[in-house]
Formats: structure tokens, C-alpha cells, sequence
């Protein structure tokens, strides 16, 4: 597809790349080779800095420290803007302008009007299929066009480097084979080609190595028979056992004891990112969801909140007995911090945000003094550590910050509490603290429902693990059946691995 | 300075939500034509007068909210349309004429009493010489200082304002509150019209459209934040009583009256710049 023979070998090569957001880490030290001609396929649970590591090779951040060379020349941000190329899941151009305008924006030949194409711009536009739909507005074509267009104007802007970043989320079938066949002509031609994606199967199937992102470096490579969906999956999810190695095994309680709380059955999503799911919830238990991004987990989650649409068959029963449950409450706490705390408010404030009644006088007014005695004993139970109530919420730590937003949820004692990777993002003492802020939750009755994605926190964690794969639960599994962080994770990995038929175990 | 700071106060309640209002100007402008009208032409009495006004204001509350919070349009835009057409509906409801009470429309007998007993809301002669409008500014400050600083629907505003989505996710009433604050930001104009109507005793159908920009510094200068989250009573009667002791500083020179418009930009925009300054210095 390219037009000039490279005068060098094309190569990309990171290293040592660390990126610090204040206090917290998201690229530790990552480093990384890629030479032209070859597909590197990158992986990652959430928040490993996987898209940390995009937007710096996009432009869009400034790394901390650390190196970035391509083709051997030092890469400097801004000035060879033009050899990185990312192909975005959401097209990042000019929907208001044409197919043929968006190739030339920024290169204009004159100052009045856009100039003409030049034959180079021609032979990229037929060369990618794009020749008919020059003339379109491009907001007006399908995503899969508008992707072709951002790999045509990298294409004319001689790109070395091609960076796909979850290109075919949005796209159907056809069309991702369709970007998949031009993915493979880059790589023919002798660019670079980076892959990001969270669907294992096709990473297996077009990369010819993988790296798997965890903690802000490459934790593994994999490549030739090593690299299956399998093998990735289980890289994704056994990680980093010397965090939890030294935990004692807690005492699991025995699943009959449990009352049934909420009966989940043949909940099925509008846009069907999880279709006929059905699955009960009792008292006392902490039930883990499980499942790589897309494969309907996390809508779950979020459905059981009343946070998604869904189809009008099926629905969910609270068990007869639960009518004084806080009027049988489904409380959620996103994973992303920015929008499950208030930044302008402050910790007492954050902490008691979901309060109503319990804290209004007869005329609506907030009785103050009762306000501060809850934040008070919400700081003391739920351990937060700050120097007074009235700090802004922003200047906590992390793991304390995260601690506020279940404390504000845990507080009111709500039926299930509905949480996304609780611990995302938190230091290892806080998430200790995390979990054993919800098994007190749940000891005293509630229910906790966790999204996650990363199986050794399910064992430390949660007395059920859901199995969530393609929008479908494909296994229930208990962790009492398990010696180990490890053995758990085993037998997730298969089944999270994307087998086409998932088998239901047992 | 009774105007800014009483119109400010709603204004204070739609920016702490997050959202923002370009309508009150024209809502002072016809909630006054609506008292005015009814009263002296309709010779309907003064209280079914006053309440149509106060019907009007909630009713625009309701329409900017519903455009703001139901169909999501941004409140600029939605703020921005609902002023002309208020003002426009102004200039019909009134023929665009100016009302009085010393000389009621020929034809109509309006009560003696009824006209100085308006005349006394604003006029009344109090001990020491206090403006009556003073005192009217100290009661709505006070209630708003309840609502928005005391209650219940005032801490949850201002989380409102401050994270929309987490708001959300918190199952706080976020469509409804923003209803009651857009019927607060419209009572508060009604109010101040109503009071402004009785101190001066005439109203003419653009007479809210200078107010637009003073309120905003008002407020803006009070600390109240565009972006939401942000504001107080207190803050917004600091910055009325500023923006008035100025204004009434350059009158009281030949030049100055005319540099007023000009000072009025200055200060306002130096009270964001401070505003941003301080905010980015606290977050380091």
C-alpha cells in the first residue's frame, strides 16, 4: 500500500516509558520492540496503562521519563507527530468535513479554499476503497469508512508506525475482517503495526506476538504455539500472586446457609451485550462477575442497578422476605472515581452524600450536627484516612478516596451493593481494607455484586465467582472449591478465553 | 443594588446546579408587565395580579427546566430562545407601552387604596431612614440562605452541579432539583420586578434587558462557578454590594457614568481570572 520503499528498516522501540498522574503510577517502566513488517498484539486487564501508553504515543501525553525511538531516530512528540498513526475506536477527525477534505486538513497548498489533491492522495484514496466516498461528508459514513479515512491520511502523511486501538468494537463482522485485511497490507508494506484490543481470539489470530500490560510494564511475551487465547487469558488474570501470596485463605461459609435474597432471571440487554442471564443472589455473600471487557460483565453489573436498558422479558424478584431491606436497594459505585465522588465537596460531605431523611429536620433543613456525627462514624468504621472531615475529597490518597465512595454507599446498608472493580487503581493495604469493609457488609446481611477483572482479587474476595464470556454466564464456580489465587484462576481462564462454545463446567 | 442581589439569587441556585439562565432580564421585564397589565388595564385586583406574575415566572421556570433537564438541551441555548420569546410575548402583552400607577390607562378606575398600598411596598418609611427595598433584599437573601445554604435540596444542588454523573449514580433527584432551581431563579426575578415596579411606579416592557449582564458579575463575583458546583448567598450579596458601591462611586462624576459599562467587564472578568487563579494554586 505504500508508495516509497523505506529508505530504513521501520521500527519502533519504548523504553523504560514511566507515566505518574500525581500519585498514581500508570506506566511503570514499560518497555517494548517492535520492527516493521511485524503485528504486535498488546493486552491488558483496565488501568494496566494500556491507553496511558497510546495517548503517548499518540500525542496526546507527555511520558514522566523514558525513551521513544522510531526507526532508530529519537521520536520527539509534536515534530513527528505524522509517524504515528492511530486508528481510533472512535474515529478522531472532522466529521463535518469530506472524505477528501479530511486528507488534506492541516496540509492545505494554499491559503484559499483546500488546493487539489495530489496523485499520491489519489492513488491512497483508491488504494483503500475510499475513491467513491471522496466527495461524502464523513460524519455521514459508516465508523468502519471513517476508520479507513484516519488510516488513508496517515497513509499520505507517510506514516512509519500504525497503532490500532480497540479498532473493531464498533464495527460488524465484515467489517472488522475488512480492517483486519488492511491491518495485514501495513504490515505487508513493511510499516509497524500495534494492535491494542481486549478480544483474545483475534489477537491470536493476527498478531505474530503478544504483550501482555499489567501493572504498567510488559509482564510476558508470547509468541509462535505459546500464543493462545488461553495462555493470554490466564497471563491476564493470574497476575501478580506476590501481592496476595502472603493472605491467609479466609473461611468460606457454607453456600446452603445463605437465604436468597434477589432472583435474577432471563435479563436480557437492549443492544444485547448479555442476552437470557439468569442467576440468584443471597444474603451474607460476596458474588464476583467475572469477565474480559465486552464480554457483558460489567453491563450486568450495571443492569442489576437499573443503569442499562434492557429488554422487557425477564426481570428480577426480590425474595419475600425482604421488605424491610432498605426498601430493597440496589446501590452502585462505578470504578471510576471521578464519577462516584463529589471533587467539589468534601470528605464528611462525600460521605454522607446519599444520606436523605436521616438528615433532614422537619422543614427540609440539614441538621448539621448529626451530618458531621455520621461522617464522623462512617470515617471511624470504614477507616478513612484523612486529616479532617473537611478536607477536599481530591487531596486523599487513592485507596482512600475509594474507601469514601463505598463508605457512602455501605453506610446506608442498601439491599445489594452493586460495585465496578472496587479496587481498581488502589494500593495493596487499601485493598485489603476494601475487602474487608464489604465481608463485614455482607456479615451483617447485605449483599455485594463485584465487576471484576482480574481473578486473584475474586479469591481474596468474593464466596461465588460468575463466569461471564461472549453476553452469556458460562459457569458458576465456588471459591471454597479452590486451594489457591491460582487454581481459581485456572479454571476462569479457559472459559474466559473466548472458546467459541463455552462448556458449561461443574 | 436590591435587584442585582435579589435576581442573584436565583441565578445563584441555576449555577450551583450547573446549568445557566439568560432569560431572567426578559422574565423582569414581563412579570411587571403582567402585575401591571392586569391590574391597571384588566382592573383585575392587585392580588390576583400578583399571583398571574408569580404564575408566569413558574411557568417559564418550568418551560426552561423542561428544554434544559427533559429534552437536554443546553440551558444556554434553551435560556437564550425563552428570553427573546418572553420578550417578545412582553412587547404583545403590553403593546409595548409603558404602564404607571400615577396615571392609569383612561377608561379604567383602579383603587385609590390599592395604588398606595403598592406604592408603600417599596416606599414605606421606616425608622432611620431604611430603604424599604433593603429590607425586602434581607428577607429573599435569608430564605435563599435557608435553601441554599442550609437545606437538604441545597447540599445535594451542589453535588448536583459539582458531578453530574456520580449524582447519578447516587440516585439523587437530579431532573427534579433541576426543575425547582430554574422556578427559584424565576421567582426570584418576578420578586425583584415586582418590588422595582412598586418603588419606581411605572414599568416599561424593556425594562429588565439592562440587568443581563450586572447580575452575571453579581454573582460571577460572588464566586458562584459557570461550570457548577459552586456559589453562595453570601457570596452573591458581597459581590451585588460591590458591583452597586462602584457604580454609585463613578456616577457621582461625569466621566464615570459613562466608563460604568466599561468597569463592569473589567471587574468581572478580573473576579474569574481570580477565581481560576486561586483554584489552580489549591490544586498544586
Amino acid at each position: 500500500m505504500s508508495t516509497t520503499a523505506p529508505a530504513t528498516p521501520r521500527s519502533v522501540s519504548v523504553s523504560g516509558l514511566v507515566k505518574r498522574y500525581g500519585d498514581t503510577t500508570a506506566l511503570s517502566g514499560l518497555d517494548l520492540d517492535v520492527s516493521g513488517g511485524e503485528i504486535l498484539g498488546i493486552v491488558g486487564p483496565n488501568g494496566a496503562g494500556k491507553s496511558t501508553f497510546v495517548k503517548i504515543l499518540a500525542g496526546d501525553e507527555v511520558a514522566t521519563s523514558g525513551e521513544i525511538h522510531v526507526n532508530g531516530q529519537d521520536w520527539r512528540r509534536g515534530v513527528d507527530a505524522d509517524r504515528i498513526a492511530v486508528v481510533h475506536q472512535e474515529p478522531q477527525l472532522f466529521p463535518n468535513l469530506t472524505v477528501a477534505e479530511n486528507l488534506v486538513v492541516g496540509r492545505e497548498i494554499s491559503t484559499f479554499g483546500w488546493g487539489k489533491l495530489r496523485d499520491l492522495d489519489k492513488k491512497v484514496l483508491s488504494d483503500t476503497g475510499l475513491l467513491p466516498y471522496m466527495n461524502r461528508t464523513l460524519g455521514d459514513l459508516s465508523i468502519s469508512l471513517q476508520q479507513r479515512t484516519e488510516i488513508a491520511r496517515a497513509l499520505v502523511r507517510s506514516a512509519d508506525v500504525f497503532l490500532f486501538d480497540e479498532p473493531n468494537s464498533a464495527l460488524t463482522e465484515d467489517e472488522s475482517e475488512q480492517l483486519f485485511a488492511y491491518m495485514h497490507s501495513l504490515a505487508d508494506a513493511g510499516s509497524v503495526v500495534i494492535l491494542v484490543t481486549h478480544r483474545l481470539a483475534e489477537l491470536v489470530r493476527h498478531a505474530d506476538r503478544a504483550v501482555v500490560i499489567i501493572d504498567g510494564r510488559c509482564r510476558r511475551e508470547l509468541s509462535g504455539a505459546d500464543l493462545t487465547a488461553e495462555t493470554l487469558a490466564r497471563e491476564l488474570v493470574v497476575r501478580s500472586s506476590d501481592e496476595t501470596a502472603d493472605e491467609s485463605v479466609r473461611e468460606r461459609r457454607d453456600a446452603g446457609e445463605m437465604p436468597s435474597l434477589l432472583s435474577v432471571s432471563e435479563l436480557s440487554h437492549q443492544q444485547d451485550k448479555f442476552r437470557s442471564v439468569s442467576f440468584e443472589l443471597h444474603r451474607g455473600e460476596v458474588v464476583a462477575l467475572v469477565g474480559v471487557e465486552g464480554s457483558g460483565a460489567r453491563e450486568i453489573v450495571r443492569a442489576v442497578s437499573g443503569l442499562e436498558h434492557l429488554r422487557p422479558t425477564g426481570g428480577m424478584t426480590w425474595a419475600a422476605d425482604s421488605s424491610a431491606d432498605s426498601n430493597r436497594t440496589v446501590a452502585f459505585v462505578t470504578a471510576d472515581r471521578s464519577d462516584s465522588l463529589f471533587g467539589n465537596l468534601s470528605v464528611g460531605e462525600n460521605l454522607v452524600i446519599r444520606s436523605g431523611d436521616d438528615i433532614k429536620s422537619r422543614f427540609g433543613l440539614v441538621r448539621s450536627k448529626e451530618v458531621r456525627r455520621l461522617a464522623q462514624q462512617a470515617r471511624e468504621e470504614f477507616a478513612v484516612k484523612t486529616a479532617s472531615l473537611d478536607t477536599p475529597i481530591r487531596s486523599l490518597s487513592g485507596g482512600n478516596q475509594q474507601k469514601v465512595a463505598i463508605a457512602s454507599v455501605l453506610r446506608l446498608f442498601p439491599a445489594v451493593a452493586a460495585l465496578e472493580e472496587p479496587t481498581r487503581g488502589v494500593d495493596v493495604s487499601s485493598k485489603r481494607e476494601i475487602y474487608s469493609l464489604l465481608r463485614q457488609y455482607c456479615d451483617g446481611g447485605g449483599c455485594a455484586l463485584l465487576f471484576c477483572t482480574e481473578d486473584s482479587e475474586v479469591f481474596d474476595v468474593a464466596d461465588r465467582v460468575l463466569v461471564a464470556a461472549r453476553g452469556q454466564i458460562v459457569t458458576e464456580l465456588n471459591c471454597a472449591d479452590f486451594d489457591s489465587a491460582e487454581g481459581l484462576a485456572e479454571a476462569t481462564a479457559s472459559l474466559m478465553g473466548g472458546s467459541a462454545t463455552p462448556a458449561a463446567a461443574d | 443594588m436590591s435587584t442585582l442581589a435579589i435576581v442573584g439569587m436565583g441565578l445563584t441556585a441555576i449555577l450551583i446546579v450547573g446549568e445557566i439562565d439568560l432569560s431572567f432580564a426578559s422574565l423582569y421585564g414581563l412579570s411587571a408587565m403582567m402585575l401591571a397589565v392586569s391590574w391597571l388595564k384588566w382592573g383585575w385586583p392587585l392580588w390576583a395580579g400578583f399571583l398571574l406574575c408569580i404564575v408566569v415566572a413558574v411557568l417559564t421556570g418550568l418551560f426552561n427546566a423542561f428544554f434544559t433537564a427533559v429534552v437536554k438541551i443546553p440551558s444556554f441555548i434553551a435560556t437564550l430562545g425563552s428570553s427573546t420569546l418572553i420578550f417578545g410575548f412582553t412587547l404583545l402583552v403590553s403593546r409595548a407601552q409603558r404602564f404607571s400607577t400615577s396615571s392609569p390607562p383612561a377608561g379604567e378606575v383602579v383603587r385609590k387604596g390599592e395604588i398606595s398600598f403598592f406604592r408603600q411596598i417599596s416606599n414605606l418609611h421606616l425608622p432611620f431612614n431604611i430603604p424599604m427595598q433593603v429590607v425586602w433584599m434581607i428577607v429573599v437573601a435569608l430564605i435563599a440562605w435557608l435553601i441554599l445554604g442550609k437545606s437538604l435540596f441545597g447540599f445535594r444542588l451542589k453535588a448536583i452541579g459539582g458531578n453530574p454523573a456520580a449524582a447519578r449514580f447516587a440516585r439523587l433527584p437530579v431532573t427534579k432539583y433541576k426543575f425547582l432551581a430554574f422556578i427559584m431563579g424565576a421567582v426570584c426575578a418576578a420578586l425583584a420586578a415586582v418590588f422595582d415596579f412598586s418603588f419606581i411606579g411605572s414599568v416599561q416592557p424593556d425594562g429588565g434587558q439592562v440587568l443581563l449582564f450586572p447580575i452575571f458579575a453579581a454573582v460571577v463575583i460572588g464566586g458562584a462557578s459557570l461550570s457548577g458546583g459552586r456559589g453562595s448567598v453570601s457570596g452573591t450579596l458581597l459581590g451585588a454590594l460591590l458591583l452597586a458601591v462602584i457604580a454609585n462611586g463613578l456616577a457621582l462624576n461625569a466621566a464615570g457614568a459613562f466608563a460604568q459599562q466599561m468597569f463592569l467587564g473589567v471587574v468581572t472578568i478580573a473576579a474569574v481570572v481570580l477565581d481560576q487563579v486561586t483554584r489552580s494554586w489549591r490544586k498544586s
